[in-house]
């Protein structure tokens, strides 16, 4: 006796394309009625002889009983779909709230993503500083000129010491380099603060300064690391350029240039190799070590990575404006 | 510092466009910005060299790999001393000083029209034709210049630091300000006729009537000079180039052109030239090992290119001896001290941008840093439907004050942005109340934030910063779906979402204890503990606190992260039970005066036999249960760890906690 290999296949497709309850039992009754192949090759069984009959017997036995699983299957299945009540499931979802990171947290994340694998330690140190970390330690004289390119808020304090809200977050570098072994690799973010105020500053923003001190290093190694950095930043090659500066913690001091958009050239960070002052001043023997420095401003990153006209924006806490980053 | 593109194209003697032209000074270290025919120097505090015509000629041409070459035409003057003209200079404040008096001036006319328009362009006033002409030589050679009517001035000149601590001094323009003795100042027999390098006296400024001057010329000391200006609100040209370094070598040269350019407006009768007692600047001279300077560059340039580049801008080479070189220092560099000073040089000369370029190095293997715990949290709020705000951390004393839970002293800032907000934040809530009100004015009605900053006190002479997270729900009190299912949120969604926050972070053994004395919230408040630290706060906020911004209930929190422990203990983990668990539920009643953590406390801590767990099913009060008390059913599942419970085994420890409750909490089956 002949049976069709395909038989279970065909009827699993067709019992795909059924649409309704009466479809379904037509097909089960082609399948498994008494005019089926199974059922009505039963009683062909007694034409054959003793041995193929057993053997055709198992065979047939197997068939029906996966050919009836099948259509038990089906119909389960169908009767669970149509049991239901219908809903418009294109209807609104129940109310639920969307989170997101504030820009600015994003953004320092980002910068900290690219130098953490290079196992670059992250310290965000005191806002409150005294006049030391803030500015003598980092190579800033007193009554130096340097000293008003930062608008300083200072605290009222009991006693002589000055305290101010830090300039920088170079204060972080300073508390470092005096407690932790050498060779140093460093981030510091945080808030930093100048008393100023208008369309394109604000009295406090954010900054992330990195800081290198080991054998060896070169002015080429900062110019690698932060072109790599700027490309990692922006997700694209980038014209870069290096222009001389001056920061009184740096010798030399650069400030980087970037071509990005349809702009021109864009200031984007500064940078430079560590002052010698500054380290002798933690106790860094100049003869062995050797540092690079850089920082940048959080917020002028945010504005060209997001498009953002107004630096403001990013702390007026409206939804407007806040809600976009969370699509 | 503005320049005229024509006036400076034309000095330069250069046919570069203006844009290119700010591109090269820009590629050497001054930004230029054009604003029309003008290009702006932003000339870092370190140069006050090129703050001229001169320094921006020596650059120029240094660029050009070209040594400075002096163009501009002098008189031939010589200088006498004569006590009778200057009589004594302190040294300690000034180095140099030179007199030119000029007697006899008539037909003074103006500057010629080009020389005014770069006055003008660069931002200097006119005021008088002799001022003027002070003022360009300024501009053209860097040195600042004063002109007294010498018929108003007393000789002989002291340059001298007042005796008395506050002299009275009426300045150009008719202000009078209070003279401190740390200020150098210009006397003549009458008393201060200038403050030295910031401005002169009234009494002594040019009029139309003028007859005879004496110009004045002097390298006062910078370190003497700064700041000076600001203390008396001013801030002059003069004062902005005396502060940087003037080159002490020029004040001469600088009064015979002055002469040469006076003959040009005006005719007089007598010149007389004097110069006080100078002290001898020693020049600075600086080594530099050319295999040091290339390791720290990642060049290798030779000892021949180095001194070429430094040659042209002015450094006198020394010594040549191999790799070890010298040079001195240009007496109008006040930037020049080490080693690295020069190599600076020559890579402004070499152009930063062809410094080759190495791969990023990293650094040892990096240690766990402290901020896990916040990013961690701040990560679980996100996911958990908050928005992050960021403020600025400048409060009025009154929203401190409302904040004030711990009784902390406010840092205040001597020079605040606002008067109105003088005091640094002790708690981020303030901020977070005027953005709900800000946004329900916006049409937001349900809203979650949290913000991750630092809030300050004053711990006697000292300051404390403390890193907070607080977060904020705003719910008007229900809100309904189209479907009209209607969520709420109160105090109890509140406790969810801290507790979620916490286990999620695997914080361990978080207690939450009642405190009904927290100035942000209600009575319905509690203190977030791990073991005996506490690690922050929860409730119901207190509308008082919000100083009226917000009208509807609002729930918020404040966590700690710098108290929560991200040192990853390793887990300890339990064996998991094969054998089924059951669950038997008790009805009891009990005074109302208890707390349901009261009859946590006496069921979890008394170790009843295979207790698994405990929930609280649910609670009634009212019909049919006697005042003052409260029903609660409580669900208790039971299960071993090694077998299947008995009926009896489960009933004795239900007996059990019954008797427990009875016992300690007076609780009563409810029939």
């Amino acid at each position: 006796m002949q049976i069709p290999q395909d038989l279970i296949d065909t009827a699993k497709l067709k019992l795909k394309s059924v649409q309704s309850e009466a479809e379904f039992f037509q097909l089960r009754s082609q399948y498994l009625g008494k005019k089926s192949f199974v059922i009505s090759s039963f009683t062909e069984l007694k034409s054959l002889d003793p041995d193929s009959k057993v053997s055709a017997a198992k065979e047939l036995n197997i068939l029906k009983s996966k050919l009836s699983h099948l259509f038990e299957v089906a119909l389960e299945g169908m009767q669970a779909k149509t049991d239901v009540s219908l809903l418009d499931t294109t209807l609104p979802a129940d109310p639920y709230f969307v989170g997101a990171e504030h820009p600015i947290a994003e953004i320092s994340q980002r910068v900290i993503h690219y130098f953490s694998p290079l196992n670059y330690q992250v310290f965000s140190g005191n806002e409150i500083e005294t006049d030391f970390f803030n500015f003598e330690a980092l190579n800033f004289p007193e009554n130096h000129p340097a000293r008003q390119m930062h608008d300083t808020f200072y605290l009222n304090a009991g006693k002589k010491s000055e305290y101010l809200l830090r300039t920088h977050t170079s204060n972080s570098q300073i508390h470092a380099m005096l407690r932790e072994p050498l060779p140093l690799y460093m981030l510091s973010p945080g808030r930093v603060y100048r008393c100023d105020s208008d369309t394109t500053h604000l009295p406090m923003f954010t900054q992330i300064e990195g800081l290198v001190v080991d054998e060896d290093v070169s002015f080429g190694d900062l110019k690698g690391i932060i072109i790599n950095f700027l490309e990692y930043f922006f997700n694209e090659k980038m014209e870069v350029r290096f222009r001389p500066s001056y920061f009184p913690f740096t010798e030399p001091s650069a400030e980087v240039d970037i071509k990005f958009g349809n702009n021109g050239w864009l200031e984007v960070l500064g940078c430079g190799m560590v002052h010698p002052n500054v380290l002798k001043g933690c106790n860094i023997d100049t003869q062995r070590y050797r540092g690079f420095a850089f920082g940048m401003g959080i917020e002028r990153l945010a504005m060209l990575y997001y498009g953002v006209d107004d630096i403001r924006d990013f702390y007026s806490s409206n939804l407007d404006f806040l809600n976009q980053f969370s699509s | 510092m503005k320049v005229q593109y024509s006036y400076l194209k034309n000095y330069l003697s250069t046919d570069l466009s203006q844009a290119k032209l700010a591109d090269v000074f820009t590629k050497v270290g001054f930004e230029c910005e054009s604003d029309g025919s003008i290009i702006d120097f932003d000339i870092t505090p370190n140069r006050g060299d090129v703050l001229s015509l001169r320094g921006l000629q020596r650059e120029f041409q240094a660029q050009q790999s070209k040594a400075f070459k002096d163009k501009l035409y002098y008189e031939k003057l010589t200088f006498k001393k004569d006590k009778t003209i200057i009589n004594t200079i302190d040294k300690s404040g000034c180095g140099n000083y030179q007199l030119m008096l000029v007697r006899g001036l008539h037909s003074v006319k103006e500057l010629d029209k080009k020389k005014r328009n770069f006055l003008i362009a660069a931002g200097v006033p006119l005021i008088h034709p002799l001022v003027d002409l002070g003022n360009y030589v300024m501009l053209e050679m860097g040195t600042p210049m004063h002109v007294f009517d010498l018929d108003h001035l007393e000789l002989p000149l002291n340059i001298a630091f007042p005796a008395s601590k506050k002299n009275s001094f009426q300045a150009i323009g008719g202000d009078t300000k209070i003279v401190e003795s740390a200020s150098l100042t210009i006397q003549d027999q009458n008393g201060i006729q200038a403050i030295a390098g910031i401005i002169g006296g009234h009494e002594t400024s040019v009029s139309k009537s003028t007859k005879s001057v004496a110009v004045e010329a002097a390298f006062f000391n910078p370190a003497k000079i700064a700041n000076q200006a600001r203390k008396y609100g001013l801030a002059t040209d003069a004062s902005h180039r005396f502060e940087r370094g003037v080159d002490p070598a020029l004040q001469q040269k600088a009064l015979a052109r002055f002469l040469f350019l006076l003959k040009e407006i005006a005719r007089y009768d007598l010149i007389d030239c004097y110069e006080g007692s100078s002290v001898k600047l020693k020049p600075t001279a600086i080594s530099l090992n050319v295999e040091r300077f290339n390791n720290f560059s990642g060049l290798s340039l030779s000892a021949k290119k180095i001194k070429l580049f430094l040659e042209t801008l002015g450094f006198t080479s020394i010594l040549t001896k191999t790799d070890h070189l010298k040079f001195q220092v240009p007496s109008y560099r006040f930037d020049m001290e080490l080693e690295e000073d020069l190599y600076e040089e020559i890579l402004r000369c070499y152009g930063y941008d062809n410094i080759p370029i190495n791969p990023p190095k990293s650094g040892p293997v990096a240690k766990v840093t402290d901020h896990s715990a916040s990013e961690k949290l701040k990560g679980g709020l996100v996911f958990g439907g908050f928005q992050e705000l960021m403020h600025m951390p400048f409060v009025s004393t009154e929203t401190f004050n409302a904040l004030n839970s711990n009784d902390w002293s406010p840092a205040e800032l001597s020079n605040p942005i606002n008067e109105n907000e003088p005091l640094m934040r002790g708690s981020l809530f303030g901020s977070l109340f005027s953005a709900i009100n800000l946004n329900v004015k916006k049409g937001y009605s349900a809203i979650k934030f949290f913000e991750h900053g630092n809030v300050f006190h004053k711990i006697k002479n000292d300051f404390a910063q403390e890193s907070h997270i607080s977060g904020l729900i705003y719910f008007h009190e229900s809100q309904k779906t189209w479907s009209d299912k209607s969520f709420q949120y109160d105090f109890y969604s509140l406790k969810a979402e801290v507790l979620k926050l916490l286990e999620t972070l695997r914080v361990k053994s978080i207690q939450l204890v009642p405190n009904s004395s927290a100035t942000i919230f209600t009575a319905n408040a509690m203190d977030i503990f791990v073991g005996k630290k506490k690690i922050g706060m929860l409730g119901e906020i207190n509308p008082t606190s919000t100083q009226k911004l917000i009208k509807n209930p609002a729930f918020g929190f404040e966590i700690y992260p710098e108290k929560i422990s991200t040192k990853s203990s390793a887990l300890k983990l339990k064996p998991v039970s094969k054998f089924p668990s059951s669950s038997r539920d008790l009805n009891i009643l009990i005074n109302q005066s208890y707390s349901y953590a009261q009859i946590e406390t006496v069921l979890l801590n008394s170790k009843i036999k295979f207790l698994h767990s405990l929930a609280l099913a649910n609670t009634f009060e009212g019909k049919g249960i006697p005042d003052g008390s409260i029903s609660m059913t409580l669900r208790f599942m039971f299960q071993s760890p090694v077998k299947s419970l008995k009926e009896s085994e489960i009933n004795a420890s239900m007996d059990n906690a019954f008797h427990l409750l009875n016992k300690a909490l007076k609780a009563k089956i409810r029939s």
